[in-house]
């Protein structure tokens, strides 16, 4: 009896990309939102966008570029493209000797200097928020350091992404056992409640945060930012190529105040970027001071 | 051969064996092919399943095919070698859920919390060579290494002083007796002693063996949250035989250093992990996230890769340089020296990775080189001898290193 496998598979599912339709979509993304695709990523993106493409209807890429470039409602679909090229899941106090560096040298520090002049008020810039876990983390942090000093603060803690259903999520505030993994317990416990579908931030908290819709690659919208004492934008950059890398730290440093700083992401660093920042080493983590 | 049962049958299944009603009527012949009104009449007479010939139209192809497509994102699907291979592994993954395998949840796909750990340089000043420097002071290399070395590189060295430095080492001698009597030499009679296996085996090919197989105690005490060191491993020693297999497929000489550089060719991660696992779990979980391969997560996020850190580590032990070029240019093959040699161990840890995706590998596969393929001259179609090869000689292989 003959038992050899018959069929094969096929890898292929859907008709190729083609280098020409690649580089269009490509240069397409980087105008819209500064996120450069290199030529490795080809058989990614046509993956990627194969099952967009084909749930519009539509046989070719050429159809899709046409569509995204002159179509009446092409603004329409770019949350859709933004979500097929960004992957954005992160978790409450991810990265906790960041957090801890960031708390004990760069917020004690700014919390005391505004007291000593009286002001008591703190802008933060969350830049690529995601769904929202950083700005939160950030406002759980002064909830404890402040307790009840912190009906006197008028905190403000600035929420910002590309991705309108990450911020949907974000605004909603509920997050599954996934958001939590890197969170205390006690933390848990104290600043959520159980609702259906997971655990949702109280208002104590979220009343220090708000979202809103901003595309990096917009110079004109980040100039309307109110000023921030700090700037966290972790693993964000990563997805840019060293143009719009300098763009946006540029936009950063415009936005902060003199003595502000900027946290990145573990991994991430100003080296050849820019020199205009002074960066401060801390047990864990790096920040970059605006002197 | 799988069995599908009754319920999970569907049109377009290939039957293996004959499909007999309770009162011994043939309903579908061997070979036949399940249509819709099939599955109804077998309902209808009780038949509660059916022997499905190996890999085609099971009831799993079509998960298995998606699974195994999300590993394949950076291949060109147009490629006949990658073809074959995705082939072959998407059969190897229906055949593991046939017999109860559940697919890995996104939420295993991603990384533990590594949130107790610290690097030992911060990013902004760390480099390939920095990380390097700090990993050779703080850790002593295997004394056997270096005797090893100093042996192969001496005129007078001889058989007997090889075969007693590597002796004095018990732990070496029952890994390298072990390769010896597997199926990678298929020896006619088992070996029992050192001596013996140079005798058979040749001294400097034994010698290469030892040297490579002597550096791996070395990577101890690596945090187990950060990776799976077991699927580390096996990934490691699969691509050492997949290497070897290559280079004998190639006529190469001295097979055994192709060995050695496919079991150390990730070496240069495992720095990672003991200097850096906070960035290198940064790394991990970016790759998982963004549907990455390793290398092209760690280029993005650290700005080098496990290729520039491998580079740098074997320099600092003068490594012998035909095995460190292997490990150098695995992602890069075409730019070597010797870019036939190179190929085999860029084939060879395509191929492990290909082999690890039923495996529970959770990595995408890395970018394959289709010019590295094709210097090798093999028509497609022998990846797959290749791939039986490989399965007939692995978990013999295995045994000698875990």
């Amino acid at each position: 009896m003959n038992t050899s496998p018959v069929t094969s598979f096929l890898l292929r599912k859907a008709s190729a990309i083609s280098d020409e339709e690649f580089i269009q979509l490509r240069d397409f993304i980087y105008a819209k939102c500064g996120i450069w695709i290199d030529e490795k990523r080809k058989y990614l993106i046509q993956n990627r966008f194969e099952g967009r493409v084909a749930k519009l209807g539509m046989k070719t890429f050429t159809e899709y570029l046409k569509f995204l470039q002159y179509d009446a409602n092409r603004d329409k679909e770019l949350p859709f493209v933004f979500e097929l090229i960004t992957t954005n899941e992160t978790s409450f106090f991810r990265d906790q000797k960041q957090l801890d560096a960031f708390t004990d040298h760069i917020l004690m520090p700014v919390l005391a200097q505004q007291r000593a002049k009286n002001r008591f008020e703190l802008s933060i810039w969350s830049a690529g928020c995601s769904s929202g876990e950083e700005p939160y983390t950030l406002a759980m942090i002064l909830a404890e350091k402040l307790g009840p000093e912190l009906r006197k603060w008028r905190i403000s803690i600035q929420g910002c992404d590309i991705s309108l259903p990450m911020l949907a999520k974000a605004k909603s505030g509920v997050y599954s056992d996934y958001a939590f993994k890197t969170t205390p317990e006690a933390m848990r416990r104290k600043y959520f409640t159980p609702v259906e579908g997971g655990f949702k931030i109280s208002p104590a908290v979220s009343s220090m945060v708000s979202f809103q819709h901003l595309n990096l690659n917009d110079a004109a919208a980040m100039k309307r930012l109110p000023k921030s004492q700090v700037v966290f934008c972790r693993n964000v950059i990563i997805y840019f190529d060293t143009a719009m890398r300098k763009k946006v730290v540029s936009a950063f440093y415009d936005n902060l105040q003199p003595g502000g700083y900027l946290i990145l992401g573990h991994s991430e660093t100003l080296h050849g970027i820019t020199m205009a920042f002074a960066p401060k080493f801390f047990p864990g983590a790096v920040a970059y001071l605006k002197s | 051969m799988p069995t599908i049962g009754i319920n999970e049958l569907k049109p377009g299944v290939i039957v293996a064996e004959a499909v007999v009603s309770r009162d011994g009527r043939v309903l579908l012949a061997a070979g036949g092919k399940v249509e819709a009104r099939h599955v109804a009449l077998f309902k209808g007479l009780g038949v509660s399943g059916v022997v499905a010939a190996g890999g085609a139209g099971g009831a799993h192809d079509e998960a298995a095919a998606g699974y195994v497509r999300d590993y394949f994102v950076f291949l060109n699907p147009d490629s006949p070698v990658v073809n074959e291979l995705f082939s072959y592994a998407a059969q190897a993954v229906a055949r593991r859920m046939e017999s109860g395998w559940t697919l890995p949840s996104l939420a295993e796909r991603r990384a533990e919390n590594v949130e107790h750990l610290s690097d030992v340089l911060p990013m902004e000043t760390a480099d390939p060579d920095k990380i390097v420097d700090h990993e050779v002071q703080l850790a002593s290399f295997p004394d056997v290494y270096f005797k090893l070395r100093q042996e192969m590189d001496s005129p007078t060295g001889s058989v007997q002083s090889l075969a007693e430095i590597i002796t004095r080492d018990v732990s070496l001698t029952a890994k390298l007796l072990k390769l010896a009597n597997s199926p990678i030499y298929s020896l006619p009679e088992p070996v029992e002693s050192i001596a013996r296996a140079i005798a058979v085996i040749g001294t400097n090919e034994l010698s290469t063996l030892a040297l490579g197989v002597s550096t791996i105690n070395y990577f101890k005490g690596i945090p187990k949250e950060l990776i799976d060191m077991a699927a580390f491993w096996r990934h490691s020693v699969s691509c050492a035989i997949f290497a070897h297999i290559l280079a004998k497929a190639l006529g190469e000489q001295n097979t055994e250093r192709f060995f050695i550089a496919g079991l150390l060719h990730d070496v240069g991660r495992l720095i990672l992990f003991k200097e850096m696992p906070y960035a290198s779990s940064e790394a991990l979980l970016h790759a998982r996230e963004n549907s990455l391969p390793i290398v092209e997560a760690e280029r993005a996020m650290l700005g080098f890769t496990h290729t520039d850190l491998g580079r740098s580590l074997l320099a600092r032990w003068d490594f012998p340089p035909q095995i460190t070029v292997l490990v150098n240019q695995h992602h890069d093959p075409m730019s070597a020296p010797s870019p036939r040699e190179a190929a085999i161990v860029h084939l060879a840890d395509f191929f492990a990775n290909v082999a690890g995706v039923a495996a529970g590998w959770l990595y995408v596969l890395p970018p394959l080189d289709e010019k590295a393929w094709e210097l090798t001259g093999l028509p497609p179609s022998s990846a797959r001898r290749v791939m039986s090869d490989f399965e007939s000689q692995a978990e013999k292989t295995f045994s000698a290193f875990f």
